[in-house]
């Protein structure tokens, strides 16, 4: 072990030519280098995150009790809300919260981007269906998806439905244009292909366009749940009675700024592993597209 | 039209062949008669890609198409595949008007057309899971088929795991798995190395011999063309024409060394030039 730390041996000859226990023990050094350069940097990098994340809770910590005039009711310090996080974590009322919009997040963002993929094939492929649908589809999803919310409350009450409803209506436009996007952009001669081997048009649909354009439907979707927890924040806003926006509102009536501070974590992880759940499935279901894009 | 008499094949459907049997047939012959076709160019004014193009390919011919670029070449590889019709005149293939693209139309592309979203062996499949052939014969035959290309062993990769000349072997596996009677070709090689272009070409000869189909071949290079064609259509440009049919009488396997060759390297390179003239 000690000889291998050392330089290695140089030959007796500088002509000399390396024999193949020394090509393998040189290969394997070179080997070892490069894998512990790259947990070095990676332990390193973490390090660095930890740091970051640290100074930024210790500035917190500390604001509210230097800042002459800061109250630290109105801004309560990460201690505060640790405390708080704590307790509505044991009693269970967080995710109670949690999961109601989380229920809402997905069922909107299933229905709206199921509609949004569907409307995207039809109008990226049919000309027809595009400049048909084209003025009502960009002049609907110009206006914010959140100033409909008293027109669902009017329409739908004050239950799941008008929540529902929104998120599905906000989803479906960025995933719709990003889907028109993709199928408008495949290549012609994946679909002269699929045409010369014998496809249908419903099978050049689905097995050809789709999978082609499915990484732009990707980048849809992803865009897609980021919306889709705005939304559900604005409509639990008003007339709802559980939920993390409920949970926002409420903590301001009672006054409670370290509940609402627990709400708003809660969002921030949230989103967070949902963004970071699909990065992971995009690298699971498209093995082949980050090195098909780049040549 | 009683079926199988003006077309031998009609009778058989695709599941009566087994698998990864060479389907040996006379069939694969093609008439272009006086055939035009319009196009707009880029700044909007109409140009003929082709103009009064007449042409027979023969059942079992390995026929060759050079020409500098806009000479049509593409289009009319992409009139017999069934992907344009032409604006005057009627090509038939082995008897009948062509109403689309189809599995009888083998197609290579000159840039790679494989699904980067399916493996090779997927994507050799493709062709015969449209047509609804049963899962496990889909797999034999597209075994046999990737066999035949030499690339059994990668079949399981998908195609940014290989390299240019492997992905255009699947690509011809692609086509062939379906049991075309004609295998269209654009420029398949373009893109290859020399090295790798010789091979391929050899590869591509023996396949030929072996299945015995009909192969229209689109090349830029007229030492490939020399090389493979029984035949050579030197096309000109502006309007799309054929300019000269060079026989190919070498015997094969030709050698690129040999006197003879450079000879008619040096007939069809003739034809090339005097085009325009």
């Amino acid at each position: 072990m000690e000889a291998r730390l050392t330089a290695p041996p140089i030959p007796a000859a500088a002509d000399a030519a390396l024999t193949e226990d020394e090509k393998l023990e040189i290969e394997n050094r070179f080997r070892r280098d490069i894998a512990a350069g790259r947990r070095r940097r990676l332990r390193r990098g973490l390090l660095l995150n930890l740091v970051g994340v640290l100074i930024f809770l210790a500035v917190w910590e500390a604001l509210p009790r230097l800042v002459p005039g800061v109250n630290t009711q109105m801004f309560p310090p990460p201690s505060g809300v640790v405390m708080t996080l704590v307790g509505m974590m044991t009693d269970g009322s967080l995710a109670a919260h949690a999961w109601s919009s989380l229920k809402r997040v997905a069922a909107g963002f299933v229905i709206g981007s199921t509609a949004g993929i569907l409307v995207g094939l039809l109008t990226g492929r049919l000309a027809m269906a595009q400049s048909l649908s084209d003025p009502v589809l960009h002049g609907l999803r110009s206006i914010p998806a959140i100033a409909f919310v008293p027109l669902a409350i009017v329409w739908f009450g004050l239950g799941e439905t008008p929540k529902v409803a929104l998120i599905s209506w906000g989803t479906f436009f960025p995933v719709w244009i990003s889907t028109f996007i993709g199928v408008r952009d495949v290549p012609k001669l994946y679909v002269q292909s699929a045409l010369s081997l014998g496809a249908s048009p419903l099978n050049i649909m689905f097995r050809v366009v789709l999978p082609a354009a499915l990484p732009f439907v990707f980048a849809g979707l992803r865009h897609a749940t980021a919306v889709a927890f705005v939304i559900v924040v604005a409509a639990e806003l008003v007339g709802a009675s559980s939920g993390l926006g409920y949970l926002i509102s409420f903590s301001h009536l009672v006054f409670r700024i370290d509940m609402m501070f627990v709400g708003l974590l809660a969002l921030g992880a949230l989103g967070f592993l949902a963004d970071a759940a699909f990065a992971a499935l995009l690298q699971r279901v498209f093995p082949w597209y980050r090195s098909e894009r780049n040549g | 039209m009683v079926p199988g008499v003006l077309n031998p094949r009609a009778g058989r459907t695709a599941d009566a062949v087994p698998a990864g049997t060479p389907v040996t047939t006379a069939a694969g012959s093609v008439v272009v008669e006086g055939v035009s076709k319009l196009y707009a160019s880029t700044d909007g004014e109409p140009s003929w890609a082709l103009l009064n193009v007449s042409l027979d390919i023969r059942p079992g011919e390995f026929l060759c198409a050079i020409g500098p670029s806009g000479c049509g070449k593409t289009t009319l590889l992409n009139m017999i595949a069934g992907f344009t019709a032409p604006t005057r005149g009627s090509v038939l293939f082995d008897g009948r008007p062509i109403a689309g693209p189809g599995p009888d139309q083998g197609v290579v592309f000159q840039e790679y057309a494989l699904f980067p979203w399916l493996t090779a062996q997927r994507n050799v499949e493709f062709g015969l899971q449209m047509r609804g052939v049963a899962k496990a014969e889909r797999r034999e035959r597209a075994r046999a088929s990737l066999d035949m290309v030499g690339l059994l062993g990668a079949a399981d990769r998908y195609p940014f795991e290989l390299s240019g000349g492997m992905r255009q072997r699947v690509a011809v596996a692609r086509a062939l798995v379906n049991h075309p009677r004609i295998l269209l070709m654009d420029e398949p090689f373009a893109a290859v190395d020399a090295l790798t272009r010789v091979t391929l070409q050899t590869e591509l000869l023996r396949i030929w011999q072996e299945i015995g189909l009909t192969v229209f071949f689109i090349t830029h290079n007229i030492e490939e063309a020399v090389f493979l064609g029984d035949r050579i259509v030197v096309m000109a440009s502006r309007p799309g024409r054929i300019q000269r049919i060079v026989e190919n009488p070498l015997p094969r396997p030709r050698d690129r060394g040999e006197g003879a060759f450079g000879a008619l390297y040096a007939e069809v390179n003739e034809a090339f030039l005097r085009q325009g003239s």
